[in-house]
């Protein structure tokens, strides 16, 4: 153990010192802020073309419009006209978000607005000119002399409400539903970049074994150490890298995130849920190590990788693949198998767990029982075929070799 | 001598090819004992299985002055014959961390790596990345990294490959300054001028198995019998009729005569005959890389100088 700390602790100050890690290290998060910034760019600049809109009001309820128009927050310069409809044609030539709306009696009664616009128009007007619908429905209904009760019936909608069995057990304890979306999704999004981070950074171990035995280091340290302290040693070091990666992230983005997203993030990601995702999070950076530590040992040149090791290499994104099916369903067949598959169970276990309110426990508890034996078991595969595999010089191993190794 | 290492019938397979066919010899305090052969004699094959980094079919390892089953790492420098280190490092650093494997205190190492380099004309280059020496400078580092930490016992495979002679010069006194000072060596080649001039005891094997095993005089006066070399035009049959010749080699202009275990130099010399038309003519032992190459190319010479010994 001893020895696999020295192992560990070289492999992170080797990497520490090596600039394009370094580099790695810094780009990633100031990509994601980049490309944060760069997206609110392109918004701002929609922002400033308002839309002029001319009333030719011969109802009277300008006012209201008015009202409408600040309570939707719309971007709209009102203005009110005489022009008449005849005239509205040459108005409009060689204009730009320009519209003029005729509120006539006429009108009013079929139900049925003029609005004239130019030919560039923000590509949000039309739904925008819907809202105004509300308020002249309003006025249309308080024309018909009704009582109230019949005005209440009257300008309440029809609506379909859909509950599924589910919700209708759980309806008691679901008082709180109307709670922020982002408050739960938070810790999940943690977990999440977590396990991505250290995955990529996981990947970096196939790397490392796989030049280790490019460069012919393996006998000289081997002389020192056993391989199994080797394989511990680079699993925990690239583990160690991974939080670097994240902790640098974190240090980056956080407080992007908090000053861009108007929430108290970090009061999100303090609570117990936390702490069991991060735990699942880890739980498969350590299958995905073993698995990769193993299959790079098989490897002295990753450009002649063959089908197999490619393959091997693409385990880490079965999760991704599962996305839709399980935030579509996440107690559905799909999410449940996929629970129970170690490959994907981290992935898919970090995603239902953000989504689902109630939390399966058996469920749960019995797809970390499998991930934990299949980390296990891994390990135990992964120690024999690094033992060999990081010796055989020159020539990648075979699928055959390596059924070999294991079964010796 | 305190015997530090014995390697006892030790045998290994690959698939249906059998590598090492029941080696046995010992390594000693202070002493240099070279394992000889051709390439895929087993040479690299014993040292690995010495190493435990690869298991043995049969026979024994024993390391003396340890106790436990365990391989006493940090007691053991290694060379290994398929060597390299890390590239983007510095040197001193990864010589730390090598003598860190070791438990090596970390202080004296760098006080020994400073020195080792500037014996091995490295001086300065502590603070240069790895991939910025050349081959040669590379191997230095890497030789220091096998002896850095003081080893009882240093097993070095294939020293000398790939280095030009003043490098070999320097590792070959460096080695012997080590034996002097009690470290037991072994150490395996395939460059006979180097290891007849430095061992103490040699190993030869081919297909792995024992060929000779002996001191260096042992070794020399048992197989290594006189030669003579007659440069100037003469009649094979003539030469052949010259007594105490076991056979002759004729390339061109010169022709080497093989002569019998027993022959004694001077009076032998005396007793050439006139007529021979001699332009130079040399009389030496024949060398180890001789006798290599017999092996290496199963000519019949040590088995005769093994037959008439016997």
């Amino acid at each position: 153990m001893r020895n696999s700390m020295k192992v560990a602790r070289w492999e992170v100050r080797r990497n520490l010192k090596n600039k394009s890690f370094v580099i790695g290290l810094f780009l990633t998060p100031l990509l994601i802020i980049g490309f944060g910034l760069l997206g609110s760019l392109f918004e701002s600049d929609d922002e400033p073309t308002e839309t002029a809109v001319f009333v030719n009001d011969q109802i009277e309820i300008y006012d209201l419009l008015v009202q409408t128009v600040d309570n939707f927050e719309l971007n709209w310069t009102l203005n009110e006209t005489t022009l008449s409809e005849n005239e509205v044609q040459s108005a409009l030539e060689d204009t730009e978000d320009t519209a003029y709306i005729f509120l006539t009696g006429e009108a009013l009664e079929s139900g049925v607005i003029p609005v004239y616009t130019a030919d560039e128009m923000d590509s949000g007007f039309s739904a925008n000119v819907q809202l105004l619908a509300g308020p002249l429905q309003q006025i249309r209904i308080s024309q018909l002399d009704l009582t109230e009760e019949e005005l209440a019936i009257v300008s309440s909608n029809v609506m379909f409400e859909e509950t599924s069995a589910e919700e209708l057990a759980s309806a008691g304890e679901d008082s709180v539903i109307s709670e922020n979306p982002f408050e739960k999704i938070a810790p999940g999004l943690f977990a999440g970049i977590i396990f991505f981070a250290i995955v990529m950074t996981g990947m970096m171990i196939f790397q490392s074994a796989s030049q280790e035995k490019k460069d012919k280091i393996a006998e000289i340290i081997l002389s020192s150490v056993t391989p199994g302290e080797l394989m511990n040693g680079k699993i925990l070091g690239y583990f160690v890298l991974g939080m670097v990666q994240v902790l640098v992230f974190l240090v980056f983005v956080v407080p992007f995130a908090v000053w861009k997203i108007d929430e108290p993030i970090i009061e999100y990601l303090l609570v117990p849920e936390t702490l069991l995702l991060v735990f699942i999070a880890v739980l498969g950076y350590l299958l995905f190590a073993a698995i990769f530590v193993g299959i790079g040992a098989t490897l002295s040149d990753m450009t002649t990788s063959g089908n197999f090791q490619g393959f091997v290499m693409m385990l880490p994104f079965l999760s991704f693949v599962l996305i839709a099916p399980v935030l579509g369903n996440p107690s559905g067949m799909v999410a449940q198998v996929a629970s129970y598959i170690p490959f994907t169970s981290p992935g898919v276990l970090i995603m239902r767990l953000t989504v689902l309110d109630e939390w399966p426990w058996i469920e749960i508890i019995i797809a970390l029982a499998i991930l934990i034996i299949s980390i296990v078991l891994f390990m135990k595969l992964a120690g024999k075929i690094f033992k060999v595999g990081i010796l055989m010089y020159g020539k990648n191993a075979t699928p055959g070799e390596i059924w070999k190794w294991i079964r010796s | 001598m305190e015997v530090m290492l014995t390697v006892d019938g030790l045998e290994k397979s690959f698939k249906d090819k059998q590598a090492l066919k029941g080696i046995s010899f010992e390594v000693r305090k202070g002493e240099i004992m070279a394992i000889l052969g051709p390439n895929g004699a087993g040479k690299s094959t014993t040292i690995r299985n010495i190493m435990g980094i690869m298991y043995p079919d049969k026979g024994s390892i024993t390391f003396h002055n340890h106790q436990g089953k365990e391989i006493p790492r940090h007691k053991i420098g290694y060379l290994p014959e398929e060597r390299g280190l890390y590239k983007n490092v510095k040197v001193m650093d990864i010589l730390l961390y090598l003598a860190d494997l070791k438990d090596y205190p970390l202080d004296k190492a760098k006080e020994r790596i400073l020195t080792y380099l500037k014996k091995f004309d490295l001086e300065g280059k502590e603070k240069v990345s790895m991939d910025e020496l050349s081959k040669g400078m590379g191997q230095k580092v890497q030789f220091i990294g096998s002896i850095l930490h003081e080893p009882e016992l240093l097993i070095l495979d294939e020293p000398f490959s790939g280095l030009d002679p003043v490098s070999q010069e320097l590792f070959k006194d460096e080695i012997r300054n080590l034996a002097n000072n009690g470290t037991a060596i072994l150490l395996s080649s395939h460059q006979m001028n180097l290891v007849e001039e430095m061992c103490d005891r040699l190993f030869m094997i081919q297909n792995g198995q024992k060929v000779i095993y002996g001191t260096l005089d042992e070794v020399k006066t048992k197989y290594a019998n006189f030669k003579c070399t007659i440069r100037g035009k003469n009649n094979v049959r003539d030469l052949e009729k010259i007594s105490h010749v076991q056979r002759v080699e004729v390339k061109e202009e010169s022709a080497v005569l093989y002569l019998d275990q027993d022959v004694h130099p001077t009076n032998w010399l005396q007793n050439l005959p006139d007529y021979l038309n001699v332009s130079e003519l040399k009389m030496n032992r024949i060398s180890l890389h001789e006798i290599f190459i017999d092996i290496a190319t199963n000519k019949n010479l040590i088995q005769e100088a093994g037959d008439i010994n016997a």
